[in-house]
């Protein structure tokens, strides 16, 4: 069952959320926590908000449930006011994700994901029906049901925490750091599945985190916070990593700002060189002239459906016809569909110059060379402040 | 009841020998004539004296936990809503629990009059401190994420209290309970001095202090009771916290 067919979940509309002027003043403190924040989140979007710690930006995401209660100004779901009518009942209908999770320990995985729809009154039928639904949908093993969230892994927990929230098919969700608690390898691998989840629901998301390299990638926009909740910034990660807009943003974004841009790029994105291609007995005097002027100094064999097979050594062209096992393999191999940021690591593990670059099903499509990566860097370095070029559209 | 403050092992063959009741009861022959460490003839043939104190001890310890229990209860929910609360009843339910038993019986008996009601007062007012005290600390205790995560899903406080708190609070609360509970069968033991009655008139009341066969069958009785009440709540709270003994996976 694909989350298309779903039969609670993308029922209700996502809606924007609008902060009017959002200040939270707490008693006793000289300065506003958030002051007069301003944003606009368009229906449908992640919303980053990033910033170091202690500038408000968990109490901006808290404003939005009143687990904060704001002060002065305002925040709107959609048309309707988060102060108009009680705090309960505004809760049930906006996810809620934690750091720590919060599942509660003594219910188990179904009875956790069906705390909302109980709250609201769902008969049984329903309720059992979503959450079956929502272990669907999270990539949960449904035998999960009737355990405890202390016989989960955390990276399962945590999934549990966003099927919990999507439960009663909010309109909006906040998630307050949801994976700063989990290993880098289950982080990544968490990020990419809530990322095809969004895809798939498009629920209107924000979503706090104090790491950069997170709110790039999790974001549709990322909201850049400095001291008592001030917006410095707020742009697509594409426009945040290219423009310098405000001091505060370089100094946070970080002098390797060119270096993170290459996590948006695919291979795909950039020209790439023309290998010279050689096929298994063809005359090693055809294959020296394609060297000859070639980007690449190496000549590449390949099989009969053009599928790298690996590099041919100096030695490998001293034969009449070239043979059929290369002097090295084609590694590492890259696809068009890697990300730049990926393939130039793979590219500096080898410690090689090229890698083959193949598409889909594997056919040669070009060399992806650490020259390349370089020039574009260079090219990224010399554009300050230039919106045209950073809002050219990037994967 | 000064007899028995007076008592001493010598005075028992006297009061033994007196004619009463108490020469014909403990027929038995020469372990009864030698007040044995444990005459288990004797035991057999008059167990059935022992009927009526044990029901009647049973009786002041469950209705006094019962009742030490529901006070307790209502005022750390109180506590749990007004904080201010938890030093001023830590501190009167601590005064209760420092007064020395039987000037307990004796400081109610001009208010309340002998009987069962006065000894229930007085067991009642020794557990609140124990029942109180761990119900706030479970209280305290329950991880301040679900809290989190429970009101930011829109659960009342009430919700919170009922669906999560307590549940998360019970390991505590039983514990509470135990430790009362065991206690006060113990203390239910001086009830007799307040005319509560229980296993007390067979170990302390009259010459019965001297009689070693006697006051080891009570006490062992009051121990096995207590034996008792612990496995139920053992078993209650084995039952009511099936999370407590999953296996992390």
């Amino acid at each position: 069952m694909g989350p298309a067919d779903l039969l609670e979940t993308g029922r209700a509309q996502a809606s924007s959320v609008s902060y009017r002027g959002a200040t939270k003043r707490y008693a006793g403190a000289d300065a506003p926590a958030v002051d007069a924040l301003d944003l606009e989140v368009p229906a449908g979007d992640i919303c980053v908000l990033v910033g170091p710690s202690g500038c408000g930006k968990t109490t901006a995401l808290r404003m939005v449930n009143r687990t904060v209660e704001i002060t002065e100004g305002d925040i709107l779901i959609g048309d309707r006011s988060v102060r108009a009518g009680d705090a309960a009942s505004l809760r049930r209908e906006i996810g809620y994700v934690i750091q720590q999770v919060g599942l509660f320990p003594h219910r188990t995985i179904a009875a956790n994901i069906a705390t909302v729809p109980n709250l609201l009154g769902w008969d049984r039928d329903r309720v059992e029906r979503r959450i079956d639904e929502l272990l669907d949908l999270v990539s949960l093993d449904p035998e999960l049901r009737d355990r405890y969230p202390a016989q989960l892994s955390g990276g399962q927990q945590q999934r549990v925490g966003v099927a919990r929230a999507l439960a009663a098919d909010p309109p909006a969700m906040l998630m307050d750091e949801p994976f700063g608690a989990i290993d880098p390898i289950n982080r990544e691998r968490l990020q990419n599945e809530f990322l095809r989840l969004h895809a798939a629901i498009r629920k209107t998301t924000l979503f706090v985190t104090h790491d950069i390299d997170e709110a790039i990638k999790m974001g549709d926009r990322i909201a850049v916070l400095r001291e008592h909740g001030r917006l410095a910034h707020y742009a697509t990660p594409a426009v945040l990593l290219m423009a310098s807009a405000a001091v505060f943003v370089e100094d946070f974004v970080g002098a390797d700002r060119a270096l993170k841009r290459l996590a948006l790029l695919r291979v795909s994105d950039i020209a790439l060189w023309e290998a010279p291609l050689a096929f298994v007995g063809q005359a090693t005097a055809e294959v020296r002239r394609k060297l000859d002027g070639a980007d690449v100094p190496y000549a590449l064999l390949v099989d009969s459906d053009r599928r790298p097979l690996g590099w041919l050594s100096e030695v490998d062209l001293r034969a009449d016809l070239v043979p059929a096992a290369p002097g090295s393999r084609p590694e590492p191999l890259l696809d068009l569909d890697d990300v730049m940021r990926d393939a130039l690591s793979d590219l500096l593990q080898a410690e090689t110059r090229y890698a083959p670059v193949v598409d889909g099903s594997g056919r040669i499509a070009g060399v992806l060379s650490v020259e390349i990566i370089s020039e574009f860097l260079t090219s990224v370095e010399a554009l300050t402040d230039e919106h045209s070029a950073a809002e050219r559209p990037v994967a | 009841m000064i007899a028995v403050a007076t008592a001493h092992p010598t005075a028992s063959l006297v009061l033994a020998s007196g004619g009463s009741d108490f020469i014909r009861n403990r027929s038995g022959g020469g372990c009864i004539q030698d007040n044995g460490a444990f005459c288990a003839g004797w035991v057999i043939d008059n167990f059935d004296r022992y009927t009526t104190p044990a029901l009647q001890h049973l009786v002041l310890v469950s209705v006094s936990v019962a009742l030490g229990f529901a006070i307790a209860f209502l005022l750390a929910l109180l506590s749990h809503r007004w904080r201010w609360l938890v030093p001023p009843v830590t501190g009167v339910t601590g005064v209760l629990y420092t007064i020395p038993s039987i000037a307990f019986f004796f400081l109610l008996l001009p208010i309340t009059g002998r009987g069962a009601d006065t000894a229930i007062i007085a067991l009642t007012a020794y557990t609140l401190q124990i029942i109180y005290r761990n119900i706030v600390v479970g209280l305290r205790n329950v991880p301040a994420e679900a809290r989190d995560a429970g009101r930011g899903m829109g659960m009342t406080d009430r919700q919170l209290l009922w669906r999560v708190e307590l549940p998360l609070a019970l390991p505590e609360i039983v514990g509470g309970l135990r430790i009362a509970t065991v206690s006060t069968v113990a203390l239910a033991t001086l009830a007799v001095f307040a005319g509560g009655g229980g296993l007390g008139s067979q170990i302390v009341a009259g010459s019965n202090i001297t009689f070693r066969t006697g006051v080891i069958t009570a006490g062992g009785i009051a121990i096995l009771m207590a034996i008792g009440f612990d496995a139920i709540l053992v078993g209650a709270q084995r039952v009511l916290t099936p999370w407590r003994r999953v296996r992390p996976g």
